[in-house]
């Protein structure tokens, strides 16, 4: 393995089936790798937003749950609430961790795209990632 | 045009490649590679089967694997005397891959529960300050942080080591291309994160009100 990075005509990236002899090839798995970085971007963010969602809602509920209990005095009608809202937030951080394992598999796809040691896909991430963060982070502060 | 048809004979070695591979990585292992040395130095010795023994470009091509692949014959991990041979040995270390990525996320929450507590205690320094009518005022200063040689940063310090060395390693692993082994890695890293951020959420939950 070459171990210095080479403007090549010729990668393979990843995969048997993902190996490219032309220009054009190489041109679309730049394109390819762009985009992976961008989600890669994209997920950290997304990730971000969807605790902040789930803690302004379940903070909310929990609150609303008060003032029933406070007013009704019912214990019977805690249940099926507490319940919904364990629920609920269970199935946002099962979310989160499927979003997690998503960021660490391409993560780790994005370093073995550069371990190719092609200077085309380099750039790819490396452009993927300034424009996935561009693109992305002006949404993490919105809400 | 040499090294294209070089490339060439690599892609259909390639898919008889776990069997190739163990016949390199016996070779390789009694000439020390993994210790990273010069591939090059296997060349004039060793006598490839299917190409004359000038192509040096070829035993480096070989020598570690560029695209993923399901198999669990003659497999180094990490350290030179840890080969995987059997499918027993394969299950093992996809525990062991999968422990150690679920302890990597473990410890990375961890690190961040032990920051925020350490930082929750709040140092007022108050001193003297001469007044404008010759009065004496206290002045206090509020500082927020750790000092350097206190044990809450001393031990950041050493998790942080920890750490650092557990991502590289995870790192590693994952460069092996091995489908099995990447997967214990992807999955390790998602059950940690589900088992240990469940936790944090709630205290994060509490702790932002405050804030």
């Amino acid at each position: 393995m070459a171990m210095h990075f080479i403007f090549s005509d010729e990668v393979v990236l990843l995969f048997d089936f993902w190996s490219v002899h032309s220009p054009a090839g190489v041109a679309l798995s730049v394109l390819v790798i762009l985009l992976l970085a961008v989600l890669y971007e994209g997920i950290k963010v997304g990730k971000a937003r969807l605790l902040h969602q789930a803690l302004t809602s379940l903070s909310i509920s929990t609150s609303q749950q008060l003032i029933e209990e406070t007013d009704q005095h019912s214990t019977s009608s805690d249940s099926p609430h507490v319940s919904r809202t364990r629920l609920r937030w269970f199935l946002c951080h099962f979310g989160q961790s499927l979003l997690h394992v998503a960021q660490v598999v391409i993560g780790y796809f994005m370093m073995l795209a550069v371990m190719s040691y092609n200077t085309w896909i380099f750039f790819g991430v490396v452009l993927g990632s300034g424009v996935g963060y561009y693109l992305a982070y002006p949404l993490l502060s919105m809400t | 045009m040499r090294t294209a048809k070089v490339r060439k004979k690599e892609s259909s070695a390639d898919s008889t490649f776990p069997g190739k591979m163990g016949h390199f990585h016996h070779v390789g292992m009694s000439m020390g590679m993994s210790s990273g040395d010069d591939n090059s130095t296997m060349a004039p010795s060793h006598h490839h089967p299917t190409s004359s023994a000038s192509h040096s470009h070829s035993h480096m091509m070989m020598m570690m694997p560029m695209t993923f692949y399901f198999g669990f014959k003659n497999v180094e991990l990490l350290f030179s005397g840890l080969v995987i041979n059997t499918a027993g040995e394969m299950a093992g270390a996809f525990v062991a891959v999968f422990l150690l990525a679920m302890f990597y996320e473990g410890l990375k929450i961890a690190r961040e529960g032990l920051l925020r507590k350490s930082q929750v205690s709040i140092r007022y320094n108050s001193m003297p300050v001469p007044g404008p009518n010759g009065t004496i005022l206290m002045e206090t200063h509020k500082t927020v942080g750790q000092q350097m040689l206190s044990f809450p940063h001393l031990l950041q310090t050493v998790l942080h080591i920890i750490q650092v060395v557990i991502s590289y390693f995870l790192m590693l692993i994952f460069m092996t291309y091995n489908g099995y082994l990447c997967i214990a890695v992807a999955a390790g890293a998602g059950m940690g994160y589900f088992l240990f951020s469940w936790k944090k959420a709630v205290v994060v939950d509490i702790t932002e009100h405050c804030h």
